[in-house]
C-alpha cells in the first residue's frame, strides 16, 4: 500500500477510535440509561466472557451454519435453474416474466408458509434462509446466460463444441461476473434471515442469542451479539470479495 | 517482414487450372427478415486460392462469407465443400471476425483461447502446450502467452484470433475485413504476415474488405458484389507477381489499372 | 404459435390450474396449502374487512416513515462524502464497520428502548434505508462528469449553490435510482420486523393467520404483501419515467 494509502488508514481509524470515544463518554456519563447503552467497555467484557465460556461461541456457530448451508444449497439450485432458463431464449420468454414478478415480494413472507409446512423447526429455517438466498443468485445467473456475446456462440458453432462444452466453457465464465455479485448479495441474505428464524423459532444461534438479552435486558450482552453479527457480516462480505477478485482478475486487466 | 520482390515472371497459379473447386455458391439467395440480402450469388474457389471479395456498404458480402462459414443456411441454392452440400458449420473451415475483442475469450491467457480450438478437437493435454506455443510464434505473440486479451493490444488480439483459427488446421481460412478497425501501420504488417502464412500452409482464403488495395494487394482474385441485393458484377484475377511487396507492387502500373477498375465499379454500385 | 405478449401469462396459468385440480381431486386438508379458489376467497374475505386495510396502512406508515428518515440521512451523507474526498476518507473505516450490521440485528435493541409498535419498526427500516442511499449517491456524486466541477470552479459558485445547482440535478436520476432500491428494502425490513416480532402491520396479519391454521387467508396475505410490493415498485418506476425519461435509463439502471 502506497504510504499516503496508509496515512489515510491510519487517520480513518483514529477517527472510529474517536466514535467510540464518544461512546464511552456517553455511557460514563449516563445520557442515555446504561440499561439501553452499555459502554463500548461492557460489551467487550461481556463479548470476551461470551467467548470464554463457550455461549457465543456456540451461537456464533449456529448462525453460521444455518447461513452457510442454506446459502450452498440456494447456490446450487440457483445457478443450475439459472443456466437451464437463461441459455434458453424459450425458457426465458416463458419463465423470465414470472420470476420478474416475484422479484419485489419480500422473503420474510414465505417464514409463515415454512413455519405451516416445517413447524418451527432447523428444517424451516434452512428452507426459508435457502428460498431467499436463492432469488439473487437465479435472477443474476439469467442474467449473466442471457448476455453471454453471441459471436462467442458463432465460434462454438464453428468449433463443434458439444452443448455441455458450450454451458461450461462459454456461457458459466462469460456470467460468472453477474453470478458471483448474485452471491454476494445472497450472503447478506442468508445472514439476515438466519437471525430472523433464530429469532422466531429459538434456534440455537446469535438471533437467539440477543433475544434472550434483550429480553433480560442484558445490555452489554446484546450490543456483544449485535457487534458479532457484524463481524460476521464483514467477514464473510470480504471473504466474498477476495474470491470476486481473485476469479475475475482477467477483468480488471488493461484496457 | 515482406520479402525483397522478385523478378520472376508472374504465372498463372496452377490452381485455376479447372477442376472441383474447394467452395462453391450455386445460384445462392438468402432472404434476411423479409429483405433480399443475396440474389442469385454464384462463385467458385479453388483449393489454395486466395480470393477477396469488395462490395459497397449492403452488398453483403459479410453475409456471403457466413454462408461459406456454415453459420447462415441459404434460401435457395446451394454451397458446396468439395462438392459435397454444407448445412453445418465444418471443423475445417475457420474464420476470422472483424470484431476480434468479442470473438475473444476475455477470462482466458492467450495460451487459453488457442487452446480452446485444440480442446475441442480432442487433442490430447501433453500435445497442447507445444502446439499452442508453435502457433504464438507463428502470428508474433512468442511471449505473450500469459496475457489476458484485455491487456493486448488491437493488433494482437486480432493476431491471436488468426492464430486460434490456424490451431484449428483449416484447409479453408475466411477472414471477415479482419483488420478494419487496426491503423494503418499495423494493417500493413499484419497483410504481410497473413500472405507468408497462407503461402506457408498453403490454405484457401476468402478475404472480404471494403479497402480495395488491400484486395488487390493480398489477392489473386477479386470478385466485387453490387448492393441491393447482393449479385456479382465484377470479377478479375489479379495479375501482379508474388511474393508482394507494401511498396513496389503497390506502384506497378497493373496495380493502379485493377485499382482504377475496381473504385470505378465501386462508384457505380454505389450511385 | 403463441403471440409473444401471452408468453409470460402461459405458466402461471397453467401452474394455478394444475394446483387447483390437485387439491380439488385429492381432496387435500392442510395447514399449509389451500387451492386457489380458496385462496381467491380468502382475499375477497379480507378485502371487504377492515383488517387488512389497517394492516396495510401500518404497514406503508412505518415503511414510508423509514424510508424517508434512512434516505434523507443516508443522501444527506453520501453527497457529502462524495463530494468530500478528505471526508469520504476518514469516514472510510467507521462506515466498514457499521454497514455490515444486519438491520434485523438491531431488532432487539430497538426492542428494548422503544418497545413494540410504529416508532421501532420505523428506526429498523431507517436503519436499513441509510446504507443503499448513501453507498449510492456516493458513487453518483462521485461519478459526475469532471468538466462539469470545472465549469463550477469557474464560473465560481459557492458550494452551496455547486450542490444545488450542479452536483445534484447531474447524480438525480442516479440517486433516484438508489431510491427506488431503498424502497423495496424499507418494505422488506418491514414486513421483516413484523413478522419476527411487531405485532402490527401485515406481516403480523400473515403470521396470524397461519397461527389460526387458515392456509387460504395466510396465502392470501402472501399474494397481497406481493402485490404492494410489486404496486410500490411500479409506482416509483413510472415517477421515474415520468421525471427523468429515456436520459436516465439511459445511465445503467439495475
Amino acid at each position: 500500500m502506497k504510504h499516503t494509502d496508509m496515512l489515510w488508514r491510519a487517520a480513518s481509524f483514529a477517527v472510529a477510535a474517536s466514535f467510540i470515544g464518544l461512546w464511552q463518554l456517553t455511557a460514563n456519563l449516563k445520557l442515555v440509561s446504561p440499561v439501553f447503552l452499555p459502554g463500548p467497555d461492557k460489551a467487550w467484557a461481556a463479548l470476551l466472557r461470551g467467548f470464554s465460556t463457550g455461549d457465543l461461541s456456540e451461537k456464533l456457530l449456529g448462525t453460521l451454519e444455518h447461513m452457510i448451508y442454506g446459502w450452498f444449497a440456494a447456490s446450487i439450485v440457483g445457478i443450475a435453474l439459472g443456466a437451464a432458463i437463461g441459455s434458453s431464449k424459450a425458457m426465458r420468454d416463458y419463465v423470465a416474466p414470472s420470476l420478474e414478478l416475484l422479484r419485489p415480494l419480500p422473503v420474510s413472507a414465505i417464514i409463515p408458509v415454512a413455519i405451516a409446512l416445517f413447524g418451527l423447526s432447523q428444517g424451516m429455517a434452512l428452507f426459508v434462509i435457502a428460498f431467499g438466498a436463492v432469488w439473487p443468485m437465479l435472477l443474476a445467473t439469467i442474467h449473466g446466460f442471457a448476455a453471454v456475446e453471441p459471436r462467442l456462440y458463432e465460434v462454438a458453432r464453428t468449433l463443434h463444441m458439444s452443448r455441455l462444452a458450450v454451458i461450461l466453457k462459454i456461457a458459466l465464465p462469460s456470467a460468472s461476473p453477474d453470478i458471483l455479485a448474485g452471491m454476494r448479495l445472497s450472503l447478506t441474505v442468508a445472514l439476515i434471515l438466519s437471525v430472523v428464524c433464530e429469532i422466531l423459532a429459538g434456534l440455537d444461534g446469535l438471533g437467539h442469542w440477543v433475544l434472550l438479552s434483550a429480553r433480560a435486558f442484558r445490555s452489554a450482552d446484546l450490543f456483544a451479539g449485535v457487534i458479532l453479527l457484524g463481524v460476521v457480516g464483514y467477514v464473510t462480505a470480504t471473504a466474498m470479495s477476495i474470491a470476486e477478485r481473485h476469479l475475475l482478475r482477467w477483468r480488471t486487466s488493461g484496457h | 517482414m515482406s520479402a525483397t520482390p522478385s523478378t520472376v515472371t508472374p504465372l498463372r497459379p496452377v490452381a485455376f487450372q479447372p477442376r472441383t473447386p474447394q467452395i462453391a455458391f450455386d445460384g445462392i439467395s438468402l432472404d434476411l427478415g423479409g429483405k433480399t440480402i443475396l440474389a442469385n450469388v454464384s462463385l467458385d474457389v479453388a483449393q489454395g486460392e486466395f480470393l477477396c471479395i469488395i462490395g459497397a456498404s449492403g452488398c453483403g458480402k459479410t453475409t456471403a462469407l457466413r454462408l461459406a462459414a456454415g453459420l447462415y443456411q441459404p434460401t435457395s441454392g446451394r454451397v458446396t465443400f468439395d462438392g459435397a452440400a454444407m448445412t453445418v458449420p465444418r471443423r475445417d473451415i475457420a474464420i476470422v471476425f472483424q470484431d476480434y475483442g468479442k470473438a475473444l475469450l476475455p477470462w482466458r491467457t492467450a495460451i487459453g483461447n488457442v487452446s480452446l480450438a485444440l480442446e475441442t478437437a480432442g487433442v490430447p493435454k501433453a500435445e497442447r502446450a507445444d502446439r499452442i506455443e508453435e502457433l504464438l510464434v507463428k502470428v508474433g505473440l512468442p511471449f505473450h502467452g500469459d496475457k489476458y486479451p484485455a491487456e493486448m493490444s488491437g493488433g494482437m488480439q486480432q493476431r491471436l484470433q488468426i492464430a486460434r483459427c490456424l490451431a484449428q488446421e483449416p484447409k479453408v481460412l475466411l477472414m471477415d475485413e479482419p483488420f478494419g478497425a487496426l491503423d494503418a501501420m499495423t494493417r500493413q504488417g499484419l497483410q504481410d504476415e497473413v500472405l507468408e502464412l497462407v503461402r506457408a500452409s498453403g490454405v484457401t482464403v476468402i478475404f472480404v474488405t471494403h479497402d480495395l488495395e488491400e484486395a488487390i494487394y493480398l489477392g489473386d482474385r477479386v470478385i466485387g458484389l453490387l448492393p441491393h441485393p447482393g449479385r456479382v458484377g465484377i470479377e478479375t484475377a489479379i495479375d501482379l507477381p508474388r511474393p508482394r511487396d507494401q511498396l513496389t507492387t503497390r506502384e506497378q502500373p497493373e496495380f493502379l489499372r485493377l485499382r482504377r477498375r475496381l473504385f470505378d465499379f465501386i462508384k457505380a454500385s454505389e450511385a | 404459435m403463441i403471440p409473444h405478449g401471452l408468453k409470460p401469462l402461459l405458466l402461471p396459468a397453467v401452474l394455478i390450474a394444475a394446483f387447483e385440480i390437485w387439491t380439488r381431486v385429492t381432496n387435500m386438508q392442510s395447514d399449509s396449502l389451500a387451492p386457489p379458489s380458496a385462496i381467491a376467497a380468502a382475499m375477497i374475505e379480507a378485502l371487504s374487512g377492515g383488517e387488512l386495510w389497517t394492516a396495510t396502512r401500518d404497514t406503508l406508515a412505518s415503511t414510508l416513515a423509514g424510508l424517508a428518515i434512512g434516505s434523507a440521512i443516508g443522501l444527506s451523507l453520501g453527497i457529502a462524502l462524495g463530494i468530500s474526498n478528505v471526508f469520504n476518507r476518514l469516514m472510510e473505516v467507521t462506515i466498514e464497520a457499521i454497514r455490515p450490521i444486519p438491520s434485523i440485528a438491531l431488532l432487539p435493541i430497538a426492542l428494548i428502548a422503544l418497545g413494540f409498535g410504529y416508532r421501532m419498526e420505523i428506526v429498523i427500516v431507517a436503519f436499513a434505508c441509510i446504507w443503499p442511499m448513501l453507498i449510492l449517491s456516493r458513487a453518483a456524486v462521485g461519478g459526475i462528469e469532471p468538466r462539469l466541477m470545472e465549469v463550477a470552479r469557474v464560473l465560481r459558485l459557492t458550494p452551496a449553490d455547486r450542490v444545488r445547482k450542479i452536483v445534484i440535478p447531474a447524480a438525480l436520476p442516479r440517486i433516484f435510482v438508489a431510491f427506488r432500491l431503498a424502497a423495496s428494502i424499507a418494505l422488506i425490513v418491514a414486513v421483516t420486523c413484523e413478522i419476527a416480532i411487531n405485532p402490527i402491520g401485515l406481516g403480523a396479519s400473515i403470521m396470524a393467520a397461519q397461527q389460526a391454521l387458515r392456509a387460504d387467508l395466510m396465502l392470501a396475505y402472501l399474494i397481497w404483501i406481493g402485490a404492494i410490493g410489486y404496486l410500490l415498485n411500479a409506482g416509483l418506476l413510472f415517477a421515474q419515467a415520468s421525471l427523468f425519461g429515456r436520459a436516465a435509463l439511459a445511465g445503467g439502471t439495475p
